[in-house]
């Protein structure tokens, strides 16, 4: 059995999340990465989704994270992003009308050929909104 | 000489006055709390970043100087955030603050800038009340939200509608005016630069520092990486300026209003002396009327 990490995820408003855990994903802008006890030094940016880690005792959750840079250095896992919420406190109702608003919006600037930046901005908020639900209901 | 009727008045409303100074003295110290806290929260998310700012421009290299917002605008013109408060009764806060930025003002002058290249974005009525009043160009005057409801997000527009003003050539530099909290008693106004940033200001170390730091993967590169965390960096320094301007606002504030409710004690005992020593001469006085009355009739 791999030795343990620990995991602390750091927003403006509070330290969200500093445990210890056998194993971490998190998003990068290219794609998702996973992290064991012993990994090397590295820094990268987050992207958009689902922070999964798993208790000594086996035990997974997960936090919901949006841009931030996530850093990994002698089996420290640290998060830094001004977005985050872990599942449990999640709004749903919030996400899911979110997601409906953003996909409202692309559908009229795609029609009526918006502003790349608008749509950029729409899909944006519209990941974060699906992520944020998929997230919720998986952990509850 | 103001009679005992009025002396009664008098003592009367001072209690008054001390009743309300002491309740706002216990209202600025759990708002101060409250933003001490704030700001102590966010503290451990701008060492980080600080920190990967840090490593990763010493990781660059010189590459850093030739990132956007390293370089001095085109423009004459400077731009000035000015964080003040909304409120007054908060003592030498924003006096203190004026202070510092006209002598700032001045020696730019004295340097061949006339005031008229500077603009303004300010927080807080009370320093929009004093530029406007001095003819000073006032750029934005941010009230929504209401200075006392910042938290990091509004804070991260602000910031980021610096930089795009920034980015538009027009600026050659951006300087942040606020007050730095030091401690309970000392809050010391600032004014610090803001854009272009510079090498020295992120703490580069040379040399040295890089070396150790480059065997880390760079997920996807390390000037990406850094393209996207300088905005952050930016906006976590207006957060952090503003939560400090505030709880340097309320340190002010409590301060101020502990010593109007000093001063209102001694007040309210001085004229209960008064008061006293004037009752008890009346007093005097109408004994003897009545035992010199009694006299005569005897």
């Amino acid at each position: 059995m791999a030795g343990t990490l620990s995991i602390r995820v750091i927003t403006p408003e509070r330290i969200l999340l500093d445990t210890t855990c056998s194993s971490v994903s998190f998003p990068t802008v290219d794609g998702s990465v996973g992290v064991l006890s012993g990994h090397a030094p590295m820094v990268a940016a987050i992207g958009v989704g689902e922070l999964a880690y798993k208790t000594e005792s086996g035990a997974a959750d997960s936090v919901f994270v949006a841009g931030g840079f996530a850093e990994v250095r002698d089996n420290v896992v640290r998060i830094v992003t001004d977005t985050s919420e872990p599942a449990s406190e999640i709004d749903v109702e919030r996400a899911v009308k979110a997601a409906e608003r953003a996909r409202r919006r692309l559908e009229q600037f795609e029609s009526s050929e918006g502003e790349k930046l608008d749509i950029l901005r729409a899909r944006a908020s519209l990941s974060r909104a699906l992520m944020r639900e998929l997230i919720a209901k998986k952990r509850r | 000489m103001a009679g005992i009727k009025e002396l009664r008045v008098r003592i009367k409303s001072v209690g008054n006055i001390k009743q309300i100074t002491r309740a706002m003295e216990m209202v600025a110290s759990t708002k101060l709390r409250r933003f001490q806290d704030r700001a102590i929260a966010s503290r451990p998310y701008s060492q980080e970043i600080a920190g990967l700012v840090k490593r990763l421009s010493s990781m660059l290299g010189d590459d850093v100087a030739d990132q956007p917002l390293f370089n001095p605008g085109k423009g004459e013109r400077s731009l000035v955030l000015l964080i003040t408060s909304d409120r007054g009764l908060c003592g030498a806060y924003n006096t203190m603050l004026f202070r510092e930025m006209e002598q700032w003002l001045k020696g730019r002058v004295a340097q061949g800038l006339s005031r008229e290249t500077t603009d303004f974005f300010v927080y807080g009525r009370k320093g929009a009340q004093y530029l406007t009043s001095r003819g000073y160009s006032v750029k934005r005057f941010i009230t929504d939200p209401p200075m006392e409801e910042v938290d990091y997000r509004t804070a991260a527009l602000t910031g980021r509608m610096l930089v795009d003003e920034f980015e538009t050539g027009e600026y050659k530099d951006v300087h942040v005016v606020f007050t730095a909290f030091e401690s309970m008693v000392k809050y010391v106004p600032q004014i610090v630069p803001f854009l272009p940033l510079t090498p020295d200001s992120l703490g580069v170390a040379d040399g040295a520092g890089a070396s150790a730091n480059n065997d880390a993967i760079m997920e996807p590169d390390a000037a990406t990486i850094f393209e996207s965390l300088v905005p952050r960096y930016l906006e976590i320094r207006i957060y952090n300026s503003l939560l400090e301007s505030l709880t340097s606002e309320y340190a002010s504030r409590r301060f101020a209003m502990k010593n109007a409710t000093d001063a209102a004690n001694d007040m309210q005992k001085e004229l209960k002396g008064i008061y006293n020593r004037k009752r008890q001469e009346n007093i005097t006085k109408e004994l003897l009327d009545i035992v010199g009355g009694s006299e005569a009739v005897k």
